[in-house]
This record gives C-alpha cells, sequence and structure tokens, in this order.
C-alpha cells in the first residue's frame, strides 16, 4: 500500500512539476485570524499548475514565472484570498476562517449549495458522529443526532432491523425507509437476511468512511428524488483526499458487550412452588421437582439461571487505518477496516472487513474524472432458530426453560430431559444451550459499491456530470438444525441460501452556475437517471441428515434434497429526469423550484408516469438593513417549502394480474398470485414546511421548523375479505389518507469556551402526530399486514396511525383474586374457571354474565407506538488535553405491547414464569395485578389486553466517551501528529419504566402499523470499549 | 462546441435507449392473467390448482382432519400445540380457524376462477373435456363447503329444517374487491344443497379414472372421480340424516359400479409410503417431500413418536371400557406404538410415518368408510338386522379381527345394537382420519371421557349443540364484513 501511495506521489508530483525557464521565488507566510500558522495551504499561480502546499509553520517558497500576476491561496475551512503579485517577494496573508456553521456546504441530491442558499430543510450530521462507535452499523449512531429521525434498533439480535423513520410513519402498507444514496449511488438497504434471521444491509459499510450524513427532509430537498423521496432522502458523503494534506489515520478501539437487561424468570424453589401450587389449587395431582440426574436415587437439587448460562461478555474490536492525500491536480482517500463484534449472545458474531478506495483528478482545467469505491465482506454466526416464540428461539428459550434442570447431564453432554418435572404438560423447549451451539445460521456476505464519474466545464459557469454507480450485494447463507435437537424435526435440516442483489444507475446533470451582475445568483441544474434494480436467489436444502460429519448438501447424506431458484422480490427499473433552479437575490431573497418525473416498471403503462414538483424560498434577514443594530443575531433565515414526493416502495410489480406455477404434489398447476389492480397510482404525499435558521451570539445555532404532511392515494394491501379467495387476503389499492404534522427544534451552543475549557451542547427535539384520514372506501379498519398475528393495533380514519385497539383490563379482584376486564358498555366483569371453563360474572352483584370478547375491544385513543416526542442531547466537554462527551437519546409519549411478558405469565405450562408471579394474588385484600394461581387459566395471559400495554417513555444514555490526546512535546518526539486513547460505553443506562426487553423492541420488523410489539427478541447490549486514534 | 453537441447526441441517444430498458421490464416468474386460460394445459393447470387450495397446510393435508380428531375424546394434545382448541375454548381471532377459513374459501375460489376461465375460454376445449373439468371444479366445491359447513356451523339435524346459520355461500369469480363476495351467513341447508347439488353434477361428468397421464393411476386417485363423488354424496346424506341416499351412493361404489375398490389384506394396508394408490383409496390429498405442510402441520410430525409428537392416543381409545369394540386382539391394536425415552409410557399410531419427508397423503376417503356408510345406511333404513349391512361391517371387521367371532344376523338383539357396532367399528376403523367428532354430533351424541392433555384430568362431557363444538367465525372477516357475517354465539 505505502509503495502504491508512494509512486501515486510521485505521479501527481511529476505532473505538476512543469519546470519553467524564467523564474522568481516568492516567499510568505499564511496564518489564521489568532495568528496561528496554517499548514497545508495550497499557494498557486492563477490560471496554471504552478504551486506548493505551506510548511507546518505556515511558510512557504515557490517559484514563479517572471509573468505570474495572481497568487490563490486556499485551505480547508478558509475563505480562498488571491493576492496580486507585484514587485515584492514577500507576499504573507491572514485568512478568514470559515467558522459559522451557515458557511457549511451541504449536498442536496445531484449537487451542493452553501448552507446560507439552503431552502430546504436539512440535518447535516458529521462523519465523527458515527465513527468509531461501537455499534453493528452505522445507522444505529444515528439516534438522537438529528431532529426529527427517529432510529429505533429493534433487538439486540445480531443484523436485526433499524427502523429510521423521518418525520414518522409516510404511510400504512408500502415502505416509510429513506431513500440512503451513498455519493450518488441508491444503496440496498433493509433486511437481506433470507432465512431465520434478518440481516442489515447497511452493516456491510464501514462507518469511519463517512465524512458527513445530509438528511433532506422536506418536499423541497427530496422531490428531486421524486418517487423515492417520500420518506425522506439520507444523503451519505464518504471522505475524500484533501489538497496539499497527506495524512495516515489509525483508528482502534476493542471491548466487550453485555445485555442490557435480564428479565426475571423465577429460581429452581420458587419454580416448584409455583408450578406445584397452580397444580394444588386446582385440585390436580403436582408437576414440578427436582429430578434424580445421577441415578442414585435421590432428588438431585439444581438451579439453573439459562440466561447467565447463554449470555457471555462478547469481545468487540475495530481496526481502521485510513491514508489520504493529494495534490491541486489529484486526491485520493483508501482505508481498511476489521470489525468484529462478538455478542453477548454465546455463539453469535458479527465479522465485517472492508476496504475503500476514493480517487479524483482534474485531467485538465476543463475535465475532472474520479472513482469512489468499497468493497467488504461480511460474515455473521446467528440463531439457528431465530427468534420470537419458538421454542428453541432466543431469548425465548433461556426465559422459558425450567430453572430446576441442568445445563449438562452426569455424562457431561446437554442434558435433554426435564428432571423430576411433568413432561407431558406443555413443555417442549428443548435444552437452549444446546440448540444455540448445535444449530446454526451463518451468513457469508460480499459487497461491493462503486461509482466513476467524469465531470466537464464546458463553457465558465456550465458543467456537465456524469456518474455511472453500481452496488452488488451477495451472500451465502448456511443454516443447520443438529438431527438430535433440531427445530423438534428430529431428523436434521440443512439450508444454504445465495442471494444476489444489484442496482445499476446512470445519471447525468448540467449545472449551470452564474452570477450576474452583484445581485443576482443563479444555479440551474437539468438531468436524467436510469436505474435498474434486479435481485435473484438460489435455495438449496436436504432433510434427514445420515451422517453429521459430512457437511455439503449431497443426495448421498441426506433422506432428501432440493434445490429451487427465483427472484428475491425486486425487478425493476426507474426512468427519470429532473431539473431545479435556485436563484438568489442580492443573497437575500431565495427561491428553489425542483422538478422531477420518474416512469417505474412496475406500474401499469397508463400510470407509470408520476411528476414530482415542489419550491421553495427563504428569506435571509441578516442581508436587511434594518437587522444590523441587532448585532447578537449573527445570521437569521427564514424559510417555508411546498412539494409533492412520491413511495417507490411498492413491492413486485403490484398492479399487474398474474398467474404463478405451482404444485399440487406431483401435478404442477398454475395458481392467481396477484389479483392485481390496473389501476394503481403512486402514492404522492404533499409536503408543506416553514422553519427559521439562525445563528446568534457566538455561534449558537438554532433552527426551528413546523411540517404538515398529508399522503395520499396510499397504496395499501388492502385487506379484503377471505370470501373473494385472493392470495393473503389482501388486494393493492390506492386508498386512504394520512396526515403527519410535528414540530422540530435544534439548537448547538458553545456553553462556555474558555482558554482551556470548553463545553459544548447540541439538543434537538421533534414532536410528531401521524394521524389516519381516511383508510378504503369503506372506511375499514387496517392492520398490521407483516405479521397476521400482530393484530393489537389498527389504522382507523380518526385516529393516530398504529393506534393500539385492545379489550380493557381492569386489574384483580382483591377480594377473590380473579381476572376483571370491562367490557365495551363499561360493566366490569371477571372470571373464575370451573371445570376447565370461565365462568364470566358481574364484579359489581356477582351475576352470570356474557365473556369479554373481541367486541370489547376499544381504540386506546392516543396510545400507539409511535413517540409524541423524541429526540437526543449531545454534550462535549474539553479540558486541557482531556475530552469528554455524553449523547443522551429520549422518547416519551408511545406505547408498547409487552407479549413478551404475557408469554412469561401463562399458567397452563409448566415452562418458567416471570417473577411477576410471586405476586399473585392468594388471599382477600391482597391487591395485585397477577391474578389467583389456578392451573388451566391462560386467558388473562394471552387474551391481548392493556394488561400488556405499557408506557415506554424512556432517556437513554447512549454513548459516554472520555478521552485523552498527547500533548505535541510527546507527539512530536515520537513523529506522529496526534495521539488520543479514550474510554467508551455505548447503551450506558435506559431510564424508563417499562418492564419488557426494551422500550424501543419491535418484532414486527419494518412496518407502520404494528410497531411497538415486544415479542420476545434479543435485549440491547451495552459495550465498554478502549480504543486510540493516531493520525501521522 | 462540435465535440460538446456530439457528446450530448451519444449521450441522449444512449439515455433513450436507457430509458425503453428500463422501463420494458416483464416479471420472469408469473404470468400475466390474461394468459392463465390461453391453451388447453394451462386451462386444466388451472383447474387443479382448486385441489390445491384444499391441499393447504392449515386445511385438508392433514390439519383439518386433526382438528376433527382433537374435538373428541380419543387422542389428546401433549403439549398445548392446538391452543383450546381440545377444550372447547377458542378465541375469536384463532389463527387456526382463521387458516381453515381462509384455506376453504380460497380453494372454493380456486375453483370458481376456473369455472369462469373454462367457460370463457370453452372454444379452446372440447365439449366433454370442458364439463369434466367444471366438474371437478365442482368437487372441490362441494369437498371445500362440506368441511367448513361443519367446522363453522351447527350440525345439519341442530334445527328440524336446517334453517341455522351456515356460511356464506360463494359461487362466482372474483376479479377485484368485489362487494359481492361480502354476502351473509347461508343456512346449513342451503349449503348442503349446494354440495349435494355440486356433487350431483360431477358425479355426472367426472370419469371414472383418468388417463392419458404418465402416472393415471396418480390422478386417479387424487382428483375428482365418479367414485369420489359418489361416497362424498354418501357421507353427505348420512350427516344429513338421508340414509336412504347416503346408502345408495354407497353402494353404487361397493357394486363397483366407478371401478373396482376392494379393501387391502392388511390392516394399515393403505397406509405408508408406496400404498397410497392402492384399491383402498378412493380419493387422498396427496403430499410429497417438495410439497407437504411443512414441520409444523404435517399429520405424521403431529402424530408419530418421531416427529413432534404432539399428539397421543388417549387412554379412553385404548381400553376396552370406553372403546367395547375394539377387542383386546384387534389386529389395528398393531397400529399403535409407545414412545421411546420420555415417551415410553405413551401411545401414539403409525397411520402417519413419513417424518422426514412429510409425504404422507391425507386419507379424505377410503374404501371402508364407503362399506361403513352403506352398512350403516342399510342399518337403519331396515326395519330388523339387515344382513347385507352385517355382510359389509364384517368386511371391515374380519380383516382386523382375531379371536372374536364373526357377526351374524344373530350377533344383534335388534337393528339398534347393529347400529351401534357400526358406529363403534366406525371409530376404531377410521380413528385418526378426521371422522370422530362429527359422527359423534350427526347422531346428537354427547363426548365422554375426554382427558385433557396431560392425560389425566378428566373434561366434563361436552353435550350434542354445545356453542363451542364450533369454530368461531374469523374476528377479522366479521370486522371487514361490516358485521355482515354473524358470529356464532358464545364468541361475540
Amino acid at each position: 500500500m505505502r509503495k502504491f501511495l508512494m509512486s501515486l506521489w510521485c505521479s501527481l508530483l511529476l505532473l505538476s512539476g512543469d519546470v519553467l525557464a524564467q523564474t522568481r521565488t516568492l516567499t510568505g507566510k499564511i496564518t489564521d485570524s489568532n495568528g496561528n500558522p496554517v499548514p497545508n495551504a495550497s499557494v498557486f499561480v492563477k490560471g496554471t499548475r504552478v504551486g506548493t502546499v505551506t510548511n507546518t509553520d505556515g511558510g512557504y517558497s515557490l517559484n514563479v514565472p517572471v509573468d505570474a500576476r495572481t497568487l490563490v491561496v486556499s485551505s480547508v475551512n478558509m475563505h480562498s484570498e488571491e493576492i496580486r503579485i507585484g514587485v515584492a517577494t514577500d507576499y504573507s496573508l491572514i485568512m478568514k476562517s470559515l467558522d459559522t456553521n451557515m458557511e457549511e456546504v451541504v449536498v442536496v441530491g445531484y449537487s451542493t449549495i452553501a448552507k446560507r442558499s439552503l431552502t430546504g430543510s436539512v440535518s447535516k450530521v458529521s462523519g465523527s458522529a458515527v465513527s468509531n462507535k461501537p455499534v453493528l452499523s452505522f445507522d444505529q449512531a444515528l439516534t438522537g443526532k438529528a431532529a426529527g429521525v427517529q432510529v429505533n434498533t429493534s433487538s439486540g439480535l445480531i443484523g436485526d432491523n433499524v427502523i429510521i423513520r423521518i418525520r414518522g410513519g409516510a404511510s400504512v402498507s408500502s415502505g416509510s425507509n429513506p431513500l440512503i444514496v451513498m455519493d450518488g449511488v441508491p444503496l440496498t438497504q433493509g433486511d437481506i437476511g433470507p432465512n431465520y434471521n434478518p440481516s442489515n444491509a447497511l452493516a456491510e459499510l464501514n462507518p469511519n468512511d463517512i465524512e458527513s450524513i445530509e438528511i433532506l427532509k422536506d418536499a423541497s430537498a427530496a422531490s428531486i428524488y421524486g418517487s423515492r423521496g417520500s420518506a425522506g432522502v439520507i444523503l451519505i458523503t464518504t471522505k475524500k483526499g484533501k489538497a496539499g494534506q497527506s495524512n495516515l489515520n489509525y483508528d482502534s478501539y476493542v471491548g466487550f458487550n453485555e445485555p442490557t437487561r435480564k428479565m426475571k424468570v423465577l429460581n429452581a424453589t420458587d419454580y416448584i412452588a409455583t408450578v406445584n401450587k397452580l397444580r394444588t389449587n386446582a385440585s390436580l395431582p403436582l408437576a414440578a421437582n427436582y429430578g434424580d440426574l445421577n441415578g442414585d436415587g435421590k432428588a438431585d437439587t439444581v438451579n439453573t439461571d439459562w440466561q447467565e448460562e447463554l449470555f457471555r461478555k462478547g469481545l468487540v474490536q475495530n481496526h481502521n487505518l485510513a491514508v489520504s492525500g493529494g495534490s491541486q491536480k489529484a486526491t485520493y482517500f483508501a482505508s481498511l477496516n476489521y470489525n468484529d463484534v462478538q455478542s453477548y449472545i454465546e455463539a453469535t458474531a458479527q465479522q465485517r472487513a472492508s476496504a475503500r478506495l476514493n480517487l479524483a483528478s482534474k485531467i485538465t482545467d476543463w475535465l475532472q474524472v474520479g472513482v469512489n469505491t468499497q468493497y467488504s465482506r461480511m460474515k455473521t454466526n446467528n440463531l439457528g432458530s431465530g427468534t420470537g416464540n419458538f421454542f428453541a428461539a432466543i431469548p425465548y428459550g433461556p426465559l422459558m426453560a425450567m430453572p430446576n434442570i441442568p445445563v449438562y447431564g452426569p455424562d457431561g453432554q446437554y442434558y435433554p430431559g426435564v428432571g423430576g418435572n411433568s413432561a407431558t404438560l406443555s413443555y417442549s423447549i428443548p435444552n437452549p444451550e444446546a440448540v444455540t451451539h448445535w444449530n446454526y445460521e451463518d451468513r457469508d456476505a460480499h459487497r461491493f459499491i462503486g461509482s466513476a464519474f467524469g465531470e466537464i466545464q464546458l463553457i465558465k459557469g456550465l458543467k456537465f456530470k456524469s456518474q455511472v454507480n453500481v452496488d452488488h450485494s451477495n451472500s451465502i447463507t448456511d443454516a443447520y438444525w443438529n438431527k438430535e435437537i433440531g427445530d423438534g424435526l428430529g431428523s436434521g435440516l440443512r439450508q444454504t441460501i445465495y442471494t444476489e442483489a444489484n442496482t445499476w444507475s446512470w445519471f447525468n446533470t448540467l449545472n449551470y452556475l452564474r452570477q450576474i451582475g452583484a445581485n443576482h445568483e443563479l444555479n440551474v441544474l437539468a438531468g436524467s437517471e436510469y436505474t435498474r434494480r434486479t435481485s435473484s436467489y438460489i435455495y438449496n436444502y436436504g432433510s434427514g441428515i445420515k451422517d453429521p460429519d459430512f457437511l455439503l448438501i449431497d443426495k448421498a447424506n441426506y433422506v432428501e434434497v432440493g434445490t429451487q431458484n427465483g427472484i428475491g422480490g425486486i425487478d425493476d427499473g426507474l426512468a427519470s429526469y429532473f431539473g431545479s433552479v435556485n436563484y438568489a437575490f442580492r443573497k437575500k431573497y431565495l427561491a428553489t423550484f425542483n422538478f422531477r418525473a420518474d416512469g417505474d416498471s412496475r406500474f401499469g403503462e397508463n400510470k407509470r408516469w408520476g411528476y414530482f414538483p415542489s419550491g421553495s424560498v427563504a428569506w435571509r434577514l441578516t442581508e436587511e438593513d434594518f437587522m444590523r443594530p441587532l448585532a447578537y443575531v449573527k445570521d437569521m433565515k427564514l424559510r417555508a417549502s411546498y412539494g409533492v414526493s412520491g413511495n417507490s416502495e411498492i413491492g413486485y410489480f403490484p398492479s399487474i394480474s398474474t398467474f404463478e406455477a405451482g404444485n399440487y404434489a406431483d401435478i404442477s398447476i398454475l395458481t392467481l398470485s396477484n389479483p392485481g389492480n390496473s389501476a394503481l397510482r403512486w402514492e404522492r404525499h404533499k409536503q408543506f414546511d416553514i422553519g427559521i435558521d439562525a445563528v446568534l451570539w457566538k455561534n449558537t445555532s438554532f433552527t426551528l421548523e413546523y411540517y404538515n404532511r398529508k399522503t395520499i392515494d396510499l397504496i395499501l394491501n388492502n385487506p379484503v375479505l377471505a370470501t373473494l379467495g385472493f392470495p393473503n387476503n389482501t388486494i393493492k389499492d390506492n386508498v386512504g389518507v394520512l396526515r403527519s404534522r410535528g414540530i422540530e427544534f435544534t439548537v448547538g451552543t458553545p456553553v462556555v469556551h474558555r482558554k482551556n475549557f470548553l463545553w459544548d451542547v447540541s439538543f434537538n427535539f421533534a414532536w410528531n402526530q401521524t394521524k389516519v384520514i381516511s383508510t378504503n372506501l369503506f372506511g375499514d379498519d387496517l392492520y398490521d399486514n407483516n405479521d397476521g398475528t400482530a393484530t393489537f393495533s389498527i389504522a382507523r380514519p380518526g385516529e393516530a396511525l398504529g393506534v393500539f385497539y385492545l379489550m380493557r383490563w381492569a386489574g384483580v379482584n382483591p377480594a377473590n383474586g380473579l381476572p376483571t376486564y370491562i367490557d365495551i358498555n363499561g360493566n366490569q366483569k371477571q372470571y373464575d374457571r370451573i371445570s376447565n371453563a370461565n365462568v364470566w360474572t358481574m364484579v359489581k352483584d356477582g351475576s352470570a354474565t356474557t365473556a369479554i370478547g373481541a367486541t370489547d375491544r376499544v381504540v386506546l385513543k392516543g396510545k400507539t407506538p409511535y413517540p409524541k416526542f423524541y429526540g437526543g442531547f449531545m454534550q462535549t466537554f474539553n479540558y486541557l488535553s482531556f475530552d469528554a462527551s455524553i449523547d443522551l437519546q429520549y422518547a416519551f409519549g408511545f406505547y408498547i405491547y409487552n407479549q413478551t411478558k404475557s408469554y412469561l405469565m401463562n399458567y397452563s405450562n409448566v415452562r418458567n414464569k416471570s417473577d411477576d408471579v410471586l405476586d399473585a394474588w392468594s388471599k382477600a385484600g391482597d391487591n395485585t395485578d397477577v391474578p389467583r394461581l389456578l392451573w388451566g387459566d391462560n386467558f388473562w395471559a394471552t387474551q391481548a389486553s392493556t394488561r400488556w400495554l405499557e408506557k415506554g417513555d424512556f432517556v437513554r444514555i447512549r454513548n459516554v466517551q472520555v478521552g485523552y490526546t498527547m500533548p505535541k512535546t510527546i507527539t512530536s518526539r515520537l513523529k506522529v501528529s496526534r495521539i488520543r486513547f479514550y474510554v467508551q460505553a455505548g447503551n450506558v443506562y435506559t431510564f424508563t419504566g417499562y418492564s419488557g426487553i426494551d422500550p424501543e423492541a419491535n418484532s414486527v420488523g419494518n412496518t407502520n402499523i404494528g410497531l411497538g410489539i415486544d415479542k420476545m427478541r434479543p435485549y440491547l447490549p451495552r459495550t465498554y470499549t478502549m480504543g486510540v486514534n493516531l493520525g501521522l | 462546441m462540435r465535440y460538446i453537441l456530439c457528446g450530448l447526441l451519444l449521450m441522449t441517444i444512449a439515455g433513450s435507449s436507457c430509458h425503453k430498458k428500463v422501463l420494458d421490464i416483464e416479471p420472469k416468474d408469473l404470468l400475466s392473467s390474461d394468459l392463465a386460460f390461453s391453451t388447453p394445459e394451462k386451462i386444466e393447470a388451472a383447474t387443479i390448482a382448486a385441489y390445491d387450495g384444499l391441499q393447504n397446510a392449515g386445511f385438508l393435508s392433514g390439519r383439518a382432519l386433526i382438528y376433527v380428531d382433537l374435538l373428541a375424546e380419543d387422542i389428546l394434545d401433549r403439549n398445548g400445540f392446538f391452543t383450546d382448541l381440545p377444550r372447547y375454548n377458542l378465541l375469536a381471532n384463532s389463527g387456526i380457524a382463521a387458516n381453515v377459513w381462509t384455506a376453504g374459501y380460497n380453494a372454493i375460489a380456486k375453483a370458481n376462477r376456473a369455472i369462469a376461465g373454462i367457460t370463457a375460454n370453452s372454444s379452446k376445449l372440447t365439449p366433454a373435456k370442458a364439463s369434466a373439468l367444471i366438474a371437478e371444479c365442482k368437487f372441490v366445491r362441494a369437498v371445500a363447503n362440506f368441511y367448513l359447513v361443519n367446522f363453522f356451523a351447527q350440525p345439519y339435524n341442530f334445527t328440524a329444517d336446517a334453517s341455522h346459520a351456515g356460511i356464506p355461500l360463494i359461487t362466482e369469480s372474483f376479479t377485484f374487491n368485489d362487494p359481492g363476495a361480502n354476502k351473509p351467513r347461508a343456512s346449513v341447508g342451503e349449503i348442503y344443497t349446494s354440495v349435494i347439488s355440486d356433487l350431483t353434477v360431477a358425479l355426472a361428468d367426472l370419469p371414472v379414472t383418468y388417463s392419458g397421464y404418465p402416472d393415471n393411476v396418480y390422478h386417479t386417485k387424487t382428483r375428482g372421480t365418479k367414485a369420489a363423488a359418489s361416497s362424498l354424496l354418501s357421507r353427505v346424506y348420512l350427516y344429513k340424516g338421508d340414509y336412504a341416499n347416503a346408502g345408495k351412493y354407497a353402494l353404487d361404489v361397493i357394486k363397483g359400479t366407478y371401478g373396482s375398490f376392494a379393501l387391502n389384506a392388511a390392516v394399515n394396508g393403505a397406509f405408508g409410503a408406496g400404498n397410497y394408490q392402492t384399491n383402498e383409496t378412493v380419493w387422498s390429498i396427496p403430499n410429497n417431500v417438495d410439497d407437504n405442510p411443512n414441520t409444523n402441520n404435517a399429520l405424521p410430525q403431529h402424530y408419530s413418536p418421531a416427529g413432534k409428537a404432539d399428539l397421543m392416543i388417549s387412554p379412553t381409545f385404548l381400553n376396552i371400557a370406553t372403546n367395547k369394540y375394539f377387542a383386546a386382539d384387534d389386529k389395528r391394536r398393531t397400529l399403535i406404538i409407545s414412545g421411546t425415552g420420555a415417551l415410553s409410557s405413551l401411545s401414539f399410531t403409525t397411520k402417519y410415518t413419513e417424518v422426514a419427508t412429510r409425504g404422507d397423503w391425507a386419507p379424505i376417503i377410503r374404501y371402508a368408510e364407503v362399506l361403513l356408510n352403506y352398512a350403516e345406511a342399510q342399518a337403519r333404513t331396515a326395519s330388523g338386522v339387515d344382513a347385507d349391512a352385517v355382510a359389509k361391517l364384517n368386511i371391515v371387521r374380519d380383516r382386523a379381527r382375531a379371536s372374536e367371532p364373526a357377526y351374524t344376523t344373530g350377533s344383534f338383539a335388534n337393528k339398534d345394537e347393529l347400529i351401534a357396532a357400526v358406529l363403534g367399528e366406525r371409530r376404531i376403523e377410521l380413528a385418526f382420519e378426521g371422522h370422530r367428532f362429527w359422527d359423534l354430533m350427526r347422531v346428537k351424541a354427547s363426548v365422554t371421557n375426554k382427558f385433557d392433555g396431560d392425560g389425566v384430568s378428566l373434561l366434563p362431557t361436552q353435550p350434542f349443540g354445545a356453542q363451542k363444538n364450533i369454530f368461531p367465525i374469523p374476528q377479522l372477516e366479521i370486522d371487514k364484513s361490516k358485521k355482515v357475517l354473524q358470529q356464532n354465539p358464545g364468541y361475540e
């Protein structure tokens, strides 16, 4: 690598090293406004290749032609300056820094713009916010970093879904994931795990490669992406080399992770007592006892904490090496990364190695070319039986396994039995240690993301750019169920799945930048883009393993083998034409107009094209004379926008009525796969946004904005009657209207900036309310369609999206310990369990009544899985050579359905239970929420009701970091420019009243209605790391 | 400048070819519906899709048979896998009920869709072929309606005129979200009338055997035939209490009018790989290694101790005191085995054994049933102890009989004793094949001696006509119907 870089460097020097006959030598020193030297500033003779960079003291010496007239001095984060060359030979300069964030350049789709000229709503997150963080993927580190951007990590499972919602849910059954574009390449994202475990496509990127992340939130900003912009757009810019700055950075951390929580379940003593009490209270024989394990005829006392057995301190490490540099003619950035996260769940891990090379070269003064490429390989070891309510799943197994049986039998092998407990009373849980170690699902993924571009300056101010992009990913998943313990199959199963996803796109833009006189600035963009996405898979399985030592799927070694190939759900194309005009008058009045036309292959020919216009205006008050007296207002801008964007996450050929091939055992058949809907058209999002951006006093920046977004023509998997006989009982329809309103507020301020002590604070807040205005023609309730069993929440006209819809629990009657509910008419009813039947009576007078049922469900107004307000609070401190940071994340006003707990409170099986059952009612007068212990009573546990609905409010200490940077005196002796050591903790602590797995738990995946269902997915990890940042 | 213009022109040409390339994309794995009935082969494939609707994992590939037995007393849900179904305590949002409902109506929709497609494209077929294919559709529709009405509605004899609520009667094909599909529940009588009418058409137009295929017998055993339609008619009339017709349609099969059928020599002769296509099988739903109800639904997984072993045989079935026609040396006791290890004290059936491949066929109509249908109908319609009924009963019983003497007309004091013997034989012979609960209900009997899943706690007697003898109409369907569908009492 070094050799390569050296030779690259040399060739660049050669390019610039034109030797001219007639020269003279100029010298000087470049300093900043504080008098500090500016090293690595470039000093060039205007219009030529003659130039140099300043040394560490800011000094330079340059041979220039005698006819040279002007020097151009430029440096990162500084205003470029020109110096007229006269007869003197010493030209020193004080450069002005671009210190307020209004001077930042912001990427807005196909071009960049100074933040002060921006008319839309864009949040920028710097790469340092996501680099070197102990997370599985960079999106997890975005949590709490930008106002209105909710990032929810579903669980601690390796690869589990990270749900990103910009300004709340944008749809009901189509996707609500933002479009993610990296250096112009639209990325494959979401869950790409083909089997039991999810796999987050974004985990294949190296977070340390990211220079900045721009989040386009309003229609003005996002509509340049047209049909893909409705849920917002996340633009990732990777690091590039900078002219005149050669750097080598090595960043590394090591540490460990552990579960953030452990739900409490009964120990062996309490388990035996509780189960037997359940039984005896129902006049049934005892069911739990210690068993005789060693065959000595006596019961052996054991107490197994299955969670403790299965969890560990998992090693975490990350090593990142990056080199960058360049000249005015060519720049490079290259990096190597190795990231290894051994999960706290035994036998699960994620390892990633990646390499990046970004090159850009100015071939002539009118032609620039470049490439941005990354390749990564990621291996994951995951759970053979997945998560959720499968007997072998995690954490279902360790939570529900009997605590009075051992992990290992006397023979040293995994103990397969149930000890002295009754086997026949609904147990079925295999030894959790055995299934976790013997079954597995491994994935080996490769990803290449690359783009190549050329940019031509046609005439002054007019640039033509053409860029081709590729995102290729493939993976092999190898899943294995051991023949002894399998998944109850008892014969063993091996599945291998090869998947491939490809996206290519090609865009061309013409960009015209013109200053007309002193007053008019014009930035015009026109372009076209063609995008093609394909995917495929090959699936092989072998069941009935003969000899487990042979690992390949082969007829010789399996009772049955089979294979299948198909399309991975994506095969489509998008043709797009777009334009944008940005006009500024006296840098004071700004206006932007965007337009995009998208044609999508998946729609019917007549409904294929969607048109997405947007407009926005802004007014920079600080350019007005009347603002001058207000010296504390350094910059202030009012802006407003309105526009239309679309949602292209509509599935696979949703509008065409199609049949597919199938089988009636040995006979081939042809069966309806989609009833189709040729009238299906684009889902459109009309968004109005008004905001104010300001910089006050000493760089206190704040942004306040309000938006109102209406989504019309929602594409819904409209649930229809089973009597229609359509697959999955749904049909795709344009029905429904959704409205989101919200306020976002961001403030960043240097609280204290003294000589040795700096304290900076950044706070963001978002309030969002998403309401369903209408659904289908009949105004029907819509249920989540990702998971048919997740019917706890609905979309109902007039109610908030995903509002919970449940029967009302009314506690345990203190007089008799019976569970009580409120029926639809407000009567409190209780039931007793007599002769294996529930006998319902009124609480008030004990008279017989009807059972509580589905008709007693009510909409729980305002109780949804979406937080009413949420955001983050970041603080950084610097004291002498020490630095520290603490990041908080918060969310309030939302609810979680604690299904995990409901599984742990079932009275009709011998599985282990939550230690909440110790609070069960036992005598008249007991005030508790846990009914009397009675075997066979599982109605209150399994029937969905508000018994299991809990407030999710939380404040989480997301990240704490303390660092120490070695003083210059030492680093200079070591010939390095920077050494910093730090310790860091992630997911340190969560303040919440929620009693389940985690207040962010989500078992349904990427969905809109059924979020907030906590159903047996692993706890989030807490990570402790120590690291070093080394710079040469 | 000229170069630039040329460049831009080239870009435009390249762009327009890309434009076409990204927009003209046809799905590779799907066929536009316009083409689904475009050739005779495709029409037949779309017709056979209706059987595939029946072969749903939650329906007649096995699960539906299990439910009928689980509601009765002879098998126990050892692991609580089937939630509160065996305790007659399903909830209105029960996934089991929803899956049966959806699968049943999906099969009916497939049949109706094929009828519409065949009718619209009849010019592509010979008239005989068209009516034979339509007959298959009607056969499937009748099967689905018959099972659905018995799961979701009280038995035919619950009211004197069968006017109590049945299920929605769907006879048309829908191509969009048609309000026409939102039908209220027809009466049980109306559903039976439709089932009988469909089966009568099927009996007229179905073939006796299929020919022209590489595996004709396979098609004959797994698709509708005259024998299957006639046998099912016999069962439907039996459930309806029309014993004359029940006897008539069974006898047509027994006489060999629709092909030759016979019991195999061994008591398990119709079960296990290689035995599905014998003369004992009238009609089955096939499964194979590639197309089966998967590990969580397959008959062998649930029943076999080598599989998940969810379903054990109740002591009630094994004990002569509670199953008096099951002699101690009855050869069918050889079909009952003990589990191993922790399951060694429990009993399991060996009717379904293909645990690894899950390829066991679901025996929907077996010749033994036809014989017993006839024996029962004949015994009931005769004035005294009918000799022919005894003869047909003996065909079934003699195969399994060891030391017990064969029945003669003298074995029975009166016709009621003979009827009881036929019903007792039916319980043993057709055990675990999805008959027991409905055989009790159609004669207004109660479920007695039913154990809970532990095999120890006795459940209370479940009487005929109890509200939860039938499944709840899926709550989601009631919600979607805007209450056009009425819930069954006890589930509201």
